[in-house]
């Protein structure tokens, strides 16, 4: 073993892939940077075999068919062409519609049924081609496409008519119907192309919602079942429980609640909070909302009310449940726990966390936020007024004369997050 | 107290049979809407407690199990199971006429008290049923003056109560809280029940559709 670093492999020769900026379909690229021959040398070979019985055509053809195309850097970058393939065989249709009505006039006897066919197989080409690659070549506008269609239409039923009127024996008109009937169908074809795409990816749609309503009916036939089981069975604040139903509610969103994320809504967030602190804490969280929260989002609610969650979470854990209901006049949020309780006026000034991130946040954005603390547990109040509307907030409280607001209302601001409703 | 279970998942129901508190006897257990049918006409159970998905019949799961033993709803009280806690679970059963539901990860305890009390003629409200029911109701978004249909709509009592079981108040305390016996919480919240079961607004139309059509 020699401490020489070996020598650079020679560049192994390139997979021959055709490339994505083509005259026609970029095989003579391909070959070219395959063979590491220049571009011309190829394509001349390809024309002057091509006069060779079509050799180079056929070779073209077959080359095409079975070259993988390049990779595009990004995806699913079209392909560009360079040659305008179609309005070539548009004007090969016109050469062999001219011929065919030449030898019609001349009455010499003469069936033009092969010019008729070639016209027919010109145009119809340059019709396929136009759909197939021109459509999806950012070279090609739309209106190319039309004026190619357009094109390849009128030129079929003029000849027709013109046939029809110089020859009228019926083989002539029988072929001339048939080039009519082309005409009409290149007409449609962009219709019936698009009609077909459509239907097509309804159908995969369809097909792929009908395998996920499926899955969606086993799933909570076996695994949810056996998730609620296992919550069941050990306890409703143990590890195990809380990691079952963590789990049982990430599948339940992606069976169910997938169909429509929306990127801001309050009672989404609040779930995501609620579930991460579950995995955290010995805590379970039953998070009802009421009201369409649909594209609203309260951050500061948010933060406050996570906060409160945090706190139940910490200090009182077991079963705790968050209400938050949104009107078209204020939002509300209650978060409950049955923790032994404490004394709401005893909270050191330096416990930040009721103080500061729950009543202090809830104030300094035109909210207020209150902390009732019994025997039977905490709860924590958060009420945020929206809009300018200066009605009494629907306050449900009626009792709990030891209510202690540990702030009070501060309406004059009333810069709601969310907005008027 | 004598309870039927019914739930095509035997590991379920051996589990919740243990579970179960001393008062209830389990007088049989059922996995398919046609065996419960038979069990539910045999044993003549004081409460059965129903998996809201159930295998047989028309497919219809529990709610059809209860349509189809309507004429005993006067003497046989259901209770829903539900694996989930979505109210579009529960509203079908609720609607067909089960007197309440709860989820299937409670505790026997749990289960055990809602048995009582469903035994006893009430009505058991878990927190998301009442939120679903403010938001059927458009209690919270203020339309309801709208309707002129008594059953369409909450009295303003009623919805305190169902805000304040939404909250995660017990009976018990929902009465402390608005200075009324237990007794008239009871009685609210059966009327809220009952005008969950008959009617007609169009959101509770839908959402069983849709549940059914899913």
């Amino acid at each position: 073993m020699t401490e020489t670093p070996p020598a650079p492999d020679p560049a192994p020769t390139p997979v021959m892939r055709r490339s994505r900026t083509a005259v026609l379909g970029g095989v003579c690229a391909g070959l070219a940077d395959h063979l590491g021959a220049p571009v011309g040398r190829m394509r001349l070979i390809a024309i002057v075999l091509t006069f060779v019985g079509g050799t180079g055509a056929l070779l073209y053809l077959w080359l095409w068919a079975l070259t993988p195309l390049e990779k595009a850097a990004d995806g699913g970058e079209p392909v560009r062409r360079s040659f305008p393939a179609a309005p070539v065989l548009l004007g090969l249709a016109g050469v062999s519609a001219l011929a065919a009505l030449a030898i019609a006039v001349r009455d010499s006897g003469a069936d033009p049924a092969v010019e008729v066919l070639l016209t027919i197989a010109f145009a119809g080409g340059a019709v396929t081609w136009s759909l197939l690659f021109d459509r999806h070549d950012p070279r090609r506008s739309d209106r190319y496409g039309f004026h190619v269609r357009t094109a390849a239409a009128a030129l079929m039923l003029l000849s027709a008519v013109l046939l029809l009127l110089t020859d009228p024996r019926a083989q002539t008109a029988v072929l001339s119907v048939v080039m009519i009937i082309a005409g009409f169908g290149v007409l449609v074809a962009p219709q019936v192309v698009r009609l077909w795409t459509e239907l097509m990816a309804e159908r995969s749609t369809r097909f792929r919602q009908e395998s996920r309503a499926e899955v969606a009916a086993h799933l909570h036939d076996s695994v949810l079942q056996t998730l609620a089981l296992i919550q069941n069975r050990a306890g409703a604040s143990s590890e195990i429980a809380r990691i079952a139903r963590a789990q049982e509610r990430e599948l339940r969103d992606w069976l169910f609640a997938g169909t429509a994320p929306s990127d801001a809504d309050f009672a989404a967030e609040l779930r995501e909070a609620a579930s991460e602190l579950e995995l955290e804490h010995p805590v379970r969280f039953e998070v009802v909302t009421v009201g369409d929260f649909t594209d609203r989002s309260f951050p500061a609610v948010l933060a406050a009310a996570r906060e409160a969650m945090l706190n139940a979470a910490r200090h009182a854990g077991g079963d705790v449940s968050v209400y938050v209901e949104l009107s078209a006049a204020a939002i509300d949020v209650f978060v409950r726990d049955r923790g032994t309780g404490f004394d709401v006026s005893s909270v050191a000034d330096g416990r930040l966390g009721v103080r500061e991130s729950i009543v202090g946040r809830m104030t300094r954005h035109g909210g207020r936020a209150s902390v009732v603390s019994g025997e039977a547990g905490t709860e924590v109040r958060l009420h945020l007024q929206l809009g300018g509307t200066q009605q009494a907030p629907a306050q449900t409280s009626a009792g709990h004369p030891a209510a202690q607001p540990a702030a009070s209302i501060l309406p004059a601001n009333n810069s709601a997050p969310g907005g008027p409703a | 107290m004598k309870v039927l279970i019914v739930d095509d998942h035997s590991i379920f129901r051996s589990g919740l049979r243990a579970d179960l508190a001393e008062f209830i006897e389990v007088v049989g257990e059922a996995a398919t809407v046609d065996e419960a049918l038979a069990l539910i006409e045999q044993t003549a159970p004081e409460v059965v407690l129903l998996d809201v998905h159930l295998p047989g019949g028309e497919g219809g799961g529990g709610a059809e199990v209860i349509r189809r033993s309507a004429r005993l709803l006067g003497s046989i009280r259901f209770l829903a199971l539900s694996v989930s806690d979505s109210a579009e679970d529960v509203v079908g059963v609720i609607r067909a006429g089960a007197r309440g539901y709860i989820t299937k990860s409670s505790s026997g305890a749990e289960v055990s008290r809602a048995v009582a009390a469903v035994a006893a003629g009430d009505a058991v409200f878990s927190p998301r049923l009442a939120g679903f029911v403010l938001d059927a109701f458009g209690a919270v978004a203020g339309e309801q003056a709208e309707t002129s249909d008594e059953l369409d709509r909450l009295s303003a009592r009623e919805r305190e109560v169902m805000r304040l079981i939404a909250r995660g108040y017990a009976y018990k305390e929902v009465a402390t809280d608005l200075f009324i016996s237990i007794k008239t919480v009871e009685t609210h919240v059966s009327a809220v029940l009952r005008k969950l079961q008959l009617s007609s607004r169009h959101e509770l139309t839908a959402w069983a559709l849709e549940r059914k059509l899913l």
